[in-house]
């Protein structure tokens, strides 16, 4: 929890003093980045298992080098519709921290674009209501090219503590579906 | 790491075996006092601390372990009894010197806290206070009875004795000389004739001789010596010289420092510290063969036996010397077998014998999809190899559960002592062997249900006797093998589960609805749930069910389960279903659509065809017909994915799965057959998963996802199959 923060701050301080680099990436075809530092890989789409009983966001797991990584549909996880998985679609692997260490995940996107340099007066604060994502999904909003790009917190977004919950959910629902029948 | 550091480890090691084989000894002590040999190795071990201890320097660990050492050393010599008094302050000595131990490893130059060393000054005062008035005893005692008229004080002196033949005097010898020249080298504390030879009158020649003689001898001569006196009449006298009891401890020791290197023979061992010539050795060696030439049929009687009984030796010095032999054996014998590893480079190693298999399928794999018949024998005996290397690797990690379950001798005998209770623990199956990793993680809720099983299963020795039970109360941990798994159990004989009072407990929480049917054994179940587990409630439920939610967790996490057996009055039983291993398991590979599973060999059962014409194929209720039994079953492809069911499907198979006394079937499309299951961990994501417990990488790449049959059993039967719920309860009668 505590590198957590540290990390946390971390950003603060180069979202104020430097400029920082952004990974930009499509969702559907709305552009979102999350700060290079997060990111640990990003690997072409490869054979995912599906994973019974959970719920869209969770698209499967993977083999990376002998293990197995999660892979969390954004486009799912952000409350759109489950990405069709085409030829440029990737995943981006970031490490989320957990109690015990960091674990790695592996996040869907339907195409990566480039790396941003972003100076620390083009970022803002999330609006308080306007985007349809829930707020606490958005670290902030980079202005680029007079475009808005959100800029997604990652530690809320992969929150381990809320999606091992919602497959929860998900599955007692399953549950209830298969006892109404 | 500095040497000396390294040496700590070592030391910090050494001193918690030690500590833990005391306490080991002092709680069988419980049971059998006068144990010599485990008074002995209670000795050993604090006379073993207090060595290293004083090697590094912890003085304290020194001044008490040295009281507590002499104090067995007069319970080794049987100058003082043992008692539960006795006892219980060196189960407490024990504690102390851990915590001395903790403190002079953490904190090396610190001085003792106060608390520490009051503590200690207590126990040394306890330990040695009634010393005085055993002393008096043990002087008594010392005394030894020697036939053939009078008593003599063997307390400091040789006692030799003297029986001379007739011929004597005939061949030149004169006792009376010998006693002189013996003169020279002690003093003669007391000197009894034996004259019960002696003939009548007339019959009596003068020129035989007829005395016997026994001797008090003070020296500081060594037996040799003494020996040497009367070696000129060795032909015509019969020489027993056995040693003083001052002696003997000396002996003991020397006997303890021994070279451990290699076994001796107990003659050998006996000459060499002094206690025996080789004379005496050689003589009892010729009784003993003139024994065996004697009486064929019987067994000639041990050396030991034949020493003792021609009063050479003492009976003390010969049990310490066989026990030493015994001792150099086992040692030889363990350092010969045991080589101490590193945990971590074991995990390593088999973590890297998992990457092993999984390529190994891959081998396979490729050799099949290419059809190279040739590279296929090599790649077969390869594999042959590869699941042996895998089996010895996860042997390696095998411990015996017994070590585990004898920590809780103490933990009953004190629970038992604070709640004023009678309670014996029996322990069976401590040779059952598990894996070390399970071993850890199953030792608190171990100690959990044993609690529970002191506290709130057995009833106060009134209330038991009151019940027509005997006031003794006992619990049972029993562990044994059950396919693929290792089961086990805590039973008591205490009040046993009210079932009724669960239900309404159950209900006024919310936990189920007045309309539930429930088993027998789904409402035993209940006090697993978190609902039930406030205190308050505890003592209404005869406190079954604080924390209980915890102890399902931690075992479910290590992918086993656990079961509740209760008959209201006469006692719970709580079975521990357990993987023998985390690591890799045989499972059995299916196919359903594209996704393929794994599940574990060890619950499979059967697998049938689908539409073979024994099974009675009923789709609305999802249960077949297997010679005469109902089998619920669950079609995994529609029950994971919720598709709809297709009507005309391909060739159906059914996997038989059983899971303690429950079976049921999974209907799926394909049968892969049996595969090296490496288990990889799907994380935090997944944690809260139902029906899946991992994943493993399959020889072509892809991740197959690991059946958690325990769990699709319940859901097939909740689901399903109200129709068969005699399934869940058959094991209450």
């Amino acid at each position: 929890m505590s590198n957590l923060i540290r990390r946390e701050t971390g950003h603060a301080v180069a979202v104020q003093e430097q400029v920082g680099q952004y990974l930009t990436f499509l969702v559907g075809t709305e552009s979102f980045a999350v700060s290079i530092l997060d990111v640990k890989e990003i690997i072409e789409i490869a054979n995912v298992t599906r994973v019974p009983l959970t719920p869209d966001y969770i698209h499967g797991v993977i083999n990376l080098r002998g293990s197995v990584v999660p892979v969390i549909d954004l486009s799912a996880r952000l409350s759109r519709h489950c990405s069709e998985v085409s030829k440029r679609s990737c995943i981006v692997l970031v490490a989320v921290e957990t109690g015990e260490g960091s674990q790695l995940i592996g996040m869907l996107v339907d195409e990566v674009r480039e790396i941003l340099e972003i100076p620390p007066a083009n970022i803002q604060p999330a609006p308080d209501f306007g985007t349809d994502i829930r707020t606490d999904f958005i670290q902030a909003m980079a202005r680029v090219d007079d475009v808005f790009i959100i800029l997604l917190a990652i530690s809320r977004v992969l929150s381990l503590d809320e999606l091992s919950l919602l497959s929860d959910l998900a599955q007692s629902q399953d549950h209830l579906l298969a006892n109404a029948d | 790491m500095s040497e000396l550091d390294a040496a700590l480890t070592v030391f910090a090691q050494e001193a918690e075996e030690l500590l833990t084989d005391m306490e080991d000894a002092l709680l069988s002590l419980e049971s059998k006092p006068d144990d010599s040999e485990t008074i002995n190795s209670l000795f050993r071990a604090m006379h073993t601390i207090k060595g290293s201890s004083g090697l590094f320097g912890f003085n304290a660990i020194v001044g008490f372990t040295h009281e507590a050492e002499s104090v067995l050393d007069k319970v080794r010599n049987g100058e003082r009894g043992i008692d539960a008094e006795l006892i219980s302050v060196l189960l407490n000595s024990k504690d102390h010197t851990a915590k001395l131990i903790e403190h002079c490893l953490t904190q090396k130059d610190a001085a003792l806290p106060a608390s520490l060393a009051a503590d200690g000054e207590r126990l040394i005062r306890q330990l040695t206070g009634r010393q005085t008035t055993d002393m008096q005893q043990s002087d008594d005692s010392a005394q030894l009875e020697i036939e053939g008229g009078g008593e003599i004080s063997v307390d400091d002196n040789w006692l030799i004795s003297l029986e001379f033949q007739k011929d004597a005097f005939r061949n030149g010898m004169d006792p009376l000389s010998f006693i002189r020249y013996l003169r020279t080298l002690g003093e003669i504390k007391q000197i009894l004739t034996v004259a019960s030879e002696m003939p009548a009158g007339d019959d009596m020649d003068p020129e035989s001789c007829y005395l016997h003689f026994k001797i008090a001898f003070q020296s500081d001569a060594n037996k040799q010596t003494i020996e040497a006196v009367f070696d000129f009449a060795s032909d015509d006298c019969d020489i027993k010289i056995l040693p003083p009891n001052s002696k003997l401890e000396e002996y003991v020791n020397l006997l303890n420092a021994q070279d451990d290197n290699h076994v001796n023979r107990l003659g050998d061992m006996l000459v060499q510290v002094g206690a025996l010539t080789q004379n005496d050795v050689n003589h009892a060696l010729q009784s003993q063969q003139a024994n065996i030439d004697s009486e064929q049929a019987v067994p000639g009687k041990p050396l030991g036996e034949i020493l003792v009984e021609q009063h050479v030796v003492q009976q003390p010095l010969v049990d310490q010397a066989l026990k030493k032999q015994e001792q150099t054996k086992q040692k030889l014998a363990s350092e010969a077998n045991y080589i101490r590893v590193d945990a971590t480079k074991l995990g390593h190693l088999i973590n890297l014998v998992g990457e092993l298999v999984i390529s190994s399928a891959a081998m396979t794999l490729i050799v099949e999809k290419h059809g190279l018949s040739d590279a296929g024998d090599v790649a077969a005996s390869m594999n042959a190899l590869v699941s042996s290397i895998r089996d010895t690797a996860l042997e390696l990690r095998m411990v015996q559960i017994g070590e585990t379950f004898s920590r809780f001798k103490r933990v009953v005998r004190d629970v038992s002592k604070e709640l004023n209770k009678d309670i014996e623990l029996y322990i069976s199956g401590g040779e059952t062997e598990l894996d070390k990793t399970v071993v850890e993680k199953i030792n608190d809720p171990l100690t959990h249900l044993i609690r529970n099983a002191l506290d709130h299963g057995i009833e106060s020795p009134a209330q038991r006797l009151a019940a027509g039970k005997p006031a003794q109360g006992t619990v049972q941990l029993n562990a044994y093998h059950e396919s693929g798994h290792i089961v086990i159990q805590i039973a008591d004989d205490g009040v046993g589960l009210n079932s009724e009072k669960i239900l309404n407990k159950a209900l006024a929480n919310g936990l189920i609805k007045p309309d539930h049917d429930l088993s027998q054994q789904e409402i035993y179940n209940l006090i697993f749930a978190a609902g039930l587990s406030t205190k308050d409630q505890a003592t209404n439920l005869s406190g079954r069910g604080v924390g209980m939610d915890v102890v399902k967790k931690n075992i479910e996490a290590l992918r086993g389960s656990v079961e509740i057996d209760s008959i209201e009055g006469e006692g719970t039983t709580i079975s521990i279903r357990l993987p023998l291993t985390l690591a890799i398991i045989d499972g059995f590979m299916v196919g359903t659509g594209h996704d393929r599973y794994i599940i574990p060999l060890s619950m499979v059962d059967e697998c049938i065809e689908m539409n073979a014409n024994e099974c009675e194929i009923d789709d609305i209720q999802h249960y077949i017909n297997l010679r005469g039994q109902v089998l619920p079953y669950l079609r995994l492809g529609d029950y994971f994915h919720n598709q709809i069911a297709d009507s005309n499907r391909k060739r159906e198979s059914v996997v038989v799965v059983k899971s303690g006394q429950t079976k049921a079937g999974f209907v799926v499309d394909e049968l892969h057959g049996e595969h090296q299951t490496v288990i990889k961990p799907l994380g935090k994501v997944f944690e809260r998963l139902n029906g899946i417990t991992g994943a493993t990488v399959l020889g072509d790449g892809n991740v197959a996802l690991i059946l958690d049959v325990q769990g699709l059993i319940q859901a097939a039967i909740k689901n399903k199959s109200r129709p068969a719920p005699f399934l869940t309860s058959q094991r209450i009668q």
